[in-house]
């Protein structure tokens, strides 16, 4: 019992979230199995999730980034893959918290991979300084201007 | 590799960056796998016992919320363990273990009274200031300050 | 087996809490699930604009968009939970106006409760079982005239009440202080029986309410075991002769009170409290003791005082009780004292629970208390309506028992 406790609490679970114009859900998956890790793995919406060992996860991982460096994101995830406790089909419907999360981000992920690509380009940010507030004398100018206008 | 937290501490973007720079992100998921994985705690989805927001108030007094305490028993444990922190001061949105506003004032002030080397950035909402964020956390990885605990 | 109710949970902590499952163990003793609102991003985003509230709290905006969810329709369930943690002011207000939302745009039965850690599942079974019920037993709390012969039992923290009822009218009534459950239950229902003078067999049903009322229930082989938050309600409009439109019902209990929304005899909106004793009878009874008066006669003592020439410094039931004392070694009028504790008990109840239901007209107090007349009187004074007393006030559960139970009596096995 002891062991199998120490073997599951050496799984770890990781989602593959994919934001490219490259690589579909089905073909990441296509990808995956033909890397011969010793991992399960599952499709989603977003990509893939994969179980497995930590080391087998990771090594995974660092090979599937290979393959659209800036199209591919990586979290680690919580619970294993299937896990009846989060899934909406057995307990109460509805998505999780965690889906919400995902579903946010995954929107900036297009200007994220840009800005990856664009940064080992050696391209440098233009940095923008935040405007100041306005002046108060420009200001009582403006308004008189349009209340005179009025 | 240094342990970097990050917050939110459930952020995809965060965990994907600090993780393709080469360390560590510290994150929420990896407390949850730790709970949900525990043999004899039977208390789902998450496993968190009533005993956890009692655990919580090392962080928090007993008349602040039962779920910022609970929230705080999964996050102190990062905290306690990180060496340097990236900060997103206006997340776009953050669910579930991020989805308490008190909860997260909190963590943002004990990750500042920890004095620890940290990189404050707004959410980025366009390619400049994608390209900055993305910069400023590859530059701060990379940093003296942060590669000295490694 | 009646088939499962749905019950909407909108919360915010109640994992991190460590206490869902036991709100999910509440909900399967009375056969329902929990469910969650399917929502999408994009709802959630949108949701302040649409709902009105800023909330800071992203799983609030999540409560909000789950609940629109379900008025708009996209959502099916039966009945509604919202849930946040206690002490916790920006998830109160989004508690409140989303159950005032549920309650005013749809017809489902909705209950708000705040947590702590030490929430059990056997604090939340009553109100799980009488939201269930509101769901799954519309039509016979729509049942307004008793008919045949039936009885109603109310087993009660502090007292036993039992009713004879017959073709719509009381005709035998019993009351005894509970002492052994059982026992109380069986003398009460004696000195109904004779009072009525009439024999157990000759009824057509009986149903039984109260804490003791699965134990009593089983005993005398009660056709319906209903908690007290329906069972209430309908005796309280009944008795009242209120069925049509809306009111208000108020029970402050031995250990618990109960305040709850009712329109056309049917509860919609309800709130349970129970933590703290200064809001219960329990705080009537001691005052009457140190008074030296039977608690019968308190109330009309309480009518002849003035609760604002007494100082009491907390509501609480050993630090107030310790204030009304030493006001009375201070040369204090015992009708002051009496008045002035009928205003902490009627003042707490309006501050903790009343701000939880939609108090609207007429209210009707109800139970034991209600006999006390400074009580009364008290939340006439805070709410500034008239509070109505029905005849057999005291006896409101075992009349909303009786009349209840005679909907389930089979007329063509007579």
């Amino acid at each position: 019992m002891e062991d199998a406790d120490v073997s599951k609490k050496d799984v770890i679970t990781k989602l593959i979230i994919l934001s490219s114009r490259h690589m579909m859900p089905g073909d990441l998956l296509y990808k995956i199995y033909a890397l011969r890790k010793d991992v399960i793995v599952k499709e989603t919406c977003f990509g893939a999730e994969v179980s497995g060992k930590k080391e087998d996860v990771n090594s995974l991982i660092r090979d599937i980034r290979i393959l659209d460096p800036y199209g591919i994101f990586i979290k680690e995830r919580g619970f294993p893959i299937g896990d009846l406790r989060r899934c909406r089909a057995t307990s109460g419907g509805g998505a999780r918290p965690g889906f919400h999360q995902i579903e946010a981000e995954a929107a900036t992920l297009p200007l994220m991979s840009r800005a990856l690509l664009e940064y080992d380009m050696g391209v440098k940010p233009t940095t923008h300084e935040k405007p100041a507030k306005l002046d108060v004398d420009v200001f009582k100018k403006i308004i008189a201007d349009c209340l005179h206008s009025l | 590799m240094s342990k970097i937290l990050i917050y939110p501490t459930n952020s995809l973007v965060l965990a994907d960056l600090v993780d393709r720079f080469g360390h560590e992100p510290l994150t929420i998921p990896q407390e949850i796998r730790k709970k949900v994985t525990s043999v004899g705690l039977d208390s789902p989805p998450l496993n968190i016992t009533p005993e956890d927001p009692k655990i919580g108030l090392k962080y928090a007094a007993v008349e602040v919320p039962s779920g910022v305490r609970g929230r705080m028993a999964l996050i102190g444990p990062l905290l306690e363990k990180a060496d340097a922190a990236v900060v997103v001061s206006d997340p776009e949105a953050t669910f579930g273990c991020m989805g308490c506003a008190r909860t997260n004032e909190l963590v943002n002030f004990l990750i500042r009274a920890k004095k620890i080397p940290m990189l404050e950035l707004s959410y980025p909402t366009n390619d400049d200031d994608a390209r900055d964020f993305v910069y400023k956390i590859a530059e701060f990885l990379q940093s003296s300050e942060v590669l000295k605990h490694e | 087996m009646s088939k499962n109710v749905k019950i909407a949970q909108l919360s915010c902590g109640t994992e991190y809490s460590g206490i869902q499952p036991e709100i999910e163990a509440a909900a399967k003793q009375v056969n329902a699930e929990m469910v969650f609102a399917d929502v999408d991003y994009d709802d959630i985003a949108r949701i302040e604009k649409d709902f009105g509230l800023e909330v800071a709290s992203p799983d609030l905006k999540l409560l909000m968009a789950r609940a629109k969810s379900i008025v708009d329709g996209k959502t099916d369930v039966d009945a509604v939970f919202v849930a946040t943690c206690f002490r916790c002011a920006e998830a109160a207000l989004a508690r409140s106006e989303v159950r005032r939302y549920i309650y005013e745009k749809t017809s489902l039965p909705v209950i708000s409760y705040s947590f702590t850690e030490r929430t059990t599942s056997g604090t939340l079974l009553t109100r799980m079982e009488a939201l269930t019920t509101m769901a799954r037993r519309k039509s016979l709390l729509a049942r307004e005239r008793q008919t045949g012969l039936t009885a109603g039992i109310d087993s009660g923290s502090t007292t036993t009440k039992c009713v004879i009822m017959k073709d719509n009218e009381v005709i035998g009534t019993g009351w005894v202080p509970t002492t052994k459950v059982l026992d109380s239950a069986d003398e009460a229902f004696n000195i109904a029986l004779e009072s009525a003078g009439i024999k157990q067999s000759e009824l057509d049903a009986l149903g039984t309410t109260g804490y003791g009322r699965f134990l009593i229930g089983d005993k005398f082989s009660a056709d319906l075991v209903q908690e007290e938050v329906t069972v209430n309600s309908k005796g309280a409009v009944f008795l009242a002769d209120k069925q049509k439109g809306d009111a208000t019902v108020i029970d402050i209990g031995g250990m618990d009170n109960k305040a709850i929304s009712v329109h056309d005899g049917i509860p919609g909106m309800f709130t349970l409290g129970g933590i703290c004793a200064g809001a219960s009878g329990r705080f009537l009874e001691i005052t009457a003791r140190r008074l030296g008066v039977e608690i019968t006669k308190l109330g009309d003592l309480a009518l002849k005082g003035n609760s604002k020439n007494i100082e009491m410094n907390s509501y609480c039931i050993v630090f107030g009780i310790q204030s009304l004392v030493n006001s009375l070694s201070t040369g204090a009028k015992p009708e002051d004292v009496a008045a002035a504790a009928c205003y902490s008990v009627a003042e707490q109840v309006f501050e903790q629970q009343l701000q939880e239901v939609e108090v609207k007209e007429p209210v009707i107090m109800v139970g034991g208390s209600s006999l006390i007349a400074g009580l009364p009187k008290a939340l006439e004074d805070l709410l500034h309506v008239e509070v109505h007393i029905p005849k057999y006030s005291q006896f409101i559960g075992a009349v909303g028992s009786a009349l209840l139970v005679s909907g389930l009596v089979d007329t063509s096995k007579k």
